[in-house]
């Protein structure tokens, strides 16, 4: 390729695209710098910080985090073992169920197909928590109220509704992969386990994540569900948190942050896909 | 009509008698057959759903149509019927009312079945040979019974539920002890002249502002940006694409409420402000000076939240273009801008109108960020019915059915929300070539 030779228009140019670039990431870093220095910061309060950043930096804060309950005020360690519950839970009956339904939606045509597909598109133009106040009381019926297995059963029982993505998964494997199996005797259940999910590990790795990750920053149902403080979520205690608390707020962000962002970082290309593929729900 | 009673008359005398017994009692005629343990799983469920009916079962159908009759009575008492509750156990007697109509078919097909195998001098299926069956030529039945019931219960009851209370009187007043009834009060209320009538047109006027500049925003950010990384005298475009990936990446709920803090009363705006000795700014208070403040950063909050990910989609499809297109394009002298508005733009906004569509229904029933930003705000001095100046439709929803019990009137909402929303999806699937062709790829 012919160097091109610096003319005054292009260094222009070249000055006017990396000051935007700049401009781009300054408005996007500095609100995640702002909190994660906030968070190292030796002061709680908000009405401590003089302008945007702390006067004193220390550790101190995510010690008391863990150690400090503010007279049982706000448990984050508790929250936080109650999040990996439900989170560990749902991912897994979530994800058996998400795949199972992909998995047949995509290989099967049988009678009453087109019923779940048209059922499913037409529940999801329903606002999200619609049916909140039904479920409060189902779970009242059930005697779930305080109990995080309301929510592992909610998430769960919830999570094959977004199954579109993973049918759009099973869809691009080649149908002969399938055909040879049952050639060669198999059942269709050892079709699935033993040659679908193995070619579908990707996949499997993204369901997995990605319905681990909803506990983690749903704030409504869980309010909504669990009154007691000593058995919320992460979201809902750092969403009750009041400004005096604010560093606190600021660190058990960062800390439950920095994992999801890890793994964003890590499945961008996926989620990508699932952006164009699975665009249903808005 | 009559060639069917006559196909049923038929049926009757052909079968044998243990199918005549299963039709009376699930799961009898597969015990006679020798089928222990089907035969006893059915008659199993026979048992628990007719103790749940005897139970209750049947005393929740009713009330379904009743929604209660006994008035609590403090004097007497007489503990009364609450309406919320007996709605949704009489939905529920339903739901099951349904699914034992669907196991008693599968129960009649399966004896059938076995009849005609028995006839036939077939050996009958053993238990084994019923599971291998369900994991083989039933398996998309065995494997959707789980979701099913479980979308069927938490899911679509429900919506269900919220659809019938909207044709009822519950909320507001009429909660428990009082009992509720049948009627249309909440549409009278929404579609009249009084207070919840003009916050419903205030709101919605809003809430369409909304959606349309807060989609517009984001795609032109986002498309701008992915632009921006996509010129050629960029270095290092994964670099600069980071930072827009990790505003991204971060739960949406830490990042509204990490502005809330920022532009909060006491936040480090106002403080910056009041050191350069301006006056503070009520930017998300209650407070009548805040509605365009709030609402404008609303639309920033939600453009650094969603333009990122309109950033990723539109560097993949930028990436589609034939780049012969733009050499043609450059023989014929075409400056960049024209390459631009002639190649880039149309193709983008072609292959982006299904997903700009969701994104408008997304931005339309966007929830978080007032819910997050003015938390419990009320404006009272606008004259707004349990909302604020800010609050969308969806947020109004929620202000009225979880905060203040006002479910008809919510329901009411939702049902308006999802006939905006259904006819709106609806273009999507008209539009989108995928959903139309999807069995002619495989």
């Amino acid at each position: 390729m012919k160097k091109t030779k610096l003319t005054p228009r292009r260094a222009a140019d070249n000055l006017f695209t990396y000051l935007a670039l700049i401009g781009m990431s300054v408005i996007f870093l500095f609100p995640c710098l702002w909190l994660i220095l906030a968070s190292l910061s030796k002061t709680g309060s908000l009405y401590d910080f003089k302008g945007f950043f702390p006067q004193e930096y220390s550790f101190q804060t995510f010690i008391d985090l863990f150690n400090d309950d503010v007279n049982g005020l706000y448990p984050y360690k508790t929250w936080f073992f109650n999040t990996l519950y439900v989170a560990t839970c749902s991912a897994f009956f979530g994800t058996i169920l998400v795949l199972l339904t992909g998995y047949v939606m995509s290989r099967f045509r049988f009678q009453g197909r087109n019923t779940i597909k048209k059922t499913t598109l037409v529940l999801g133009m329903f606002p999200g928590f619609m049916g909140m106040t039904a479920i409060y009381i189902i779970m009242t019926q059930l005697g779930l109220i305080d109990k995080l297995e309301s929510l592992i059963f909610y998430y769960s029982a919830t999570a094959p509704l977004g199954y579109m993505v993973q049918k759009g998964y099973f869809d691009s494997i080649p149908n002969t992969i399938f055909e040879a199996a049952r050639l060669d005797g198999a059942t269709n259940l050892q079709v699935f386990t033993k040659v679908t999910l193995p070619l579908s590990k990707s996949m499997l790795v993204y369901t997995v994540l990605t319905q681990f990750a909803w506990p983690w920053s749903d704030v409504l149902l869980p309010k909504l569900l669990l009154k007691d403080r000593n058995m919320w979520t992460v979201a809902v205690g750092l969403f009750n948190l009041p400004e005096t608390h604010f560093a606190r707020f600021a660190a058990g962000s960062v800390f439950i942050a920095i994992p999801i962002v890890i793994l964003y970082f890590c499945l961008v290309k996926h989620i990508v896909n699932g952006l164009t593929a699975g665009s249903v729900k808005g | 009509m009559k060639q069917k009673i006559q196909n049923v008359g038929h049926f009757l005398r052909w079968t044998p008698w243990q199918v005549k017994l299963s039709m009376l009692v699930m799961g009898l005629g597969q015990l006679c057959y020798g089928q222990i343990v089907k035969g006893l799983f059915y008659l199993a469920c026979f048992g628990l759903i007719l103790t749940y009916f005897i139970t209750t079962g049947f005393a929740d159908f009713i009330g379904f149509f009743t929604l209660g009759t006994n008035e609590e009575n403090l004097w007497l008492g007489i503990p009364g019927d609450n309406s919320l509750t007996m709605l949704i156990l009489g939905l529920f007697s339903i739901f099951i009312l349904i699914f034992t109509v669907v196991l008693y078919v599968t129960n009649v097909k399966d004896v059938v079945y076995t009849a005609r195998q028995a006839e036939q001098g077939k050996p009958i299926h053993k238990f084994r040979q019923t599971l291998e069956t369900a994991a083989d030529d039933k398996f998309h039945m065995s494997a959707l019974t789980v979701p099913v019931v479980g979308v069927s219960i938490f899911s679509i009851l429900p919506i269900v539920f919220m659809i019938l209370i909207a044709f009822t009187d519950l909320g507001g007043d009429v909660v428990y002890p009082k009992l509720a009834s049948w009627s249309f009060s909440a549409w009278k209320k929404i579609l009249s002249l009084g207070k919840i009538g003009s916050t419903f047109v205030k709101i919605l006027g809003w809430n369409i502002v909304w959606a349309i500049c807060s989609t517009a925003l984001n795609f032109i950010v986002g498309l701008g940006m992915a632009l921006l990384l996509d010129k050629r005298n960029v270095k290092g475009s994964k670099f600069w694409r980071a930072f827009p990936i990790l505003a991204y990446a971060i739960p949406g709920f830490i990042s509204m409420l990490g502005f809330k803090y920022m532009f909060s009363q006491s936040g480090p705006i106002n403080y910056c402000l009041d050191q350069a000795g301006l006056m503070r700014i009520f930017f998300l208070t209650n407070d009548a000076s805040a509605k365009w403040w709030a609402r404008g950063i609303g639309l920033f909050v939600n453009m650094w939240i969603s333009a990122p990910s309109i950033m990723l989609m539109a560097t993949g499809i930028l990436s589609n273009i034939d780049t012969s297109l733009y050499e043609a394009a450059s023989l014929d002298g075409a400056s960049g801008f024209v390459q631009f508005k002639k190649i880039t733009l149309p193709f983008v906004v072609f292959s982006t109108t299904p997903v700009l569509i969701s994104q408008f229904v997304g931005n339309f029933n966007n929830f978080g960020i007032f819910f997050f930003l003015r938390e419990g705000v009320i404006s009272n001095y606008a004259d707004y019915f349990l909302a604020s100046d800010t609050d969308l439709l969806i947020n109004w929803l929620y202000k009225l059915s979880v905060d203040n019990n006002y479910y008809s009137i919510g329901a009411a909402i939702s049902l308006i929300i999802f006939l905006i929303t259904a006819s709106l999806s609806l273009m999507v699937y008209v539009r989108s070539a995928a959903y139309k062709q999807e069995d002619t790829f495989q």
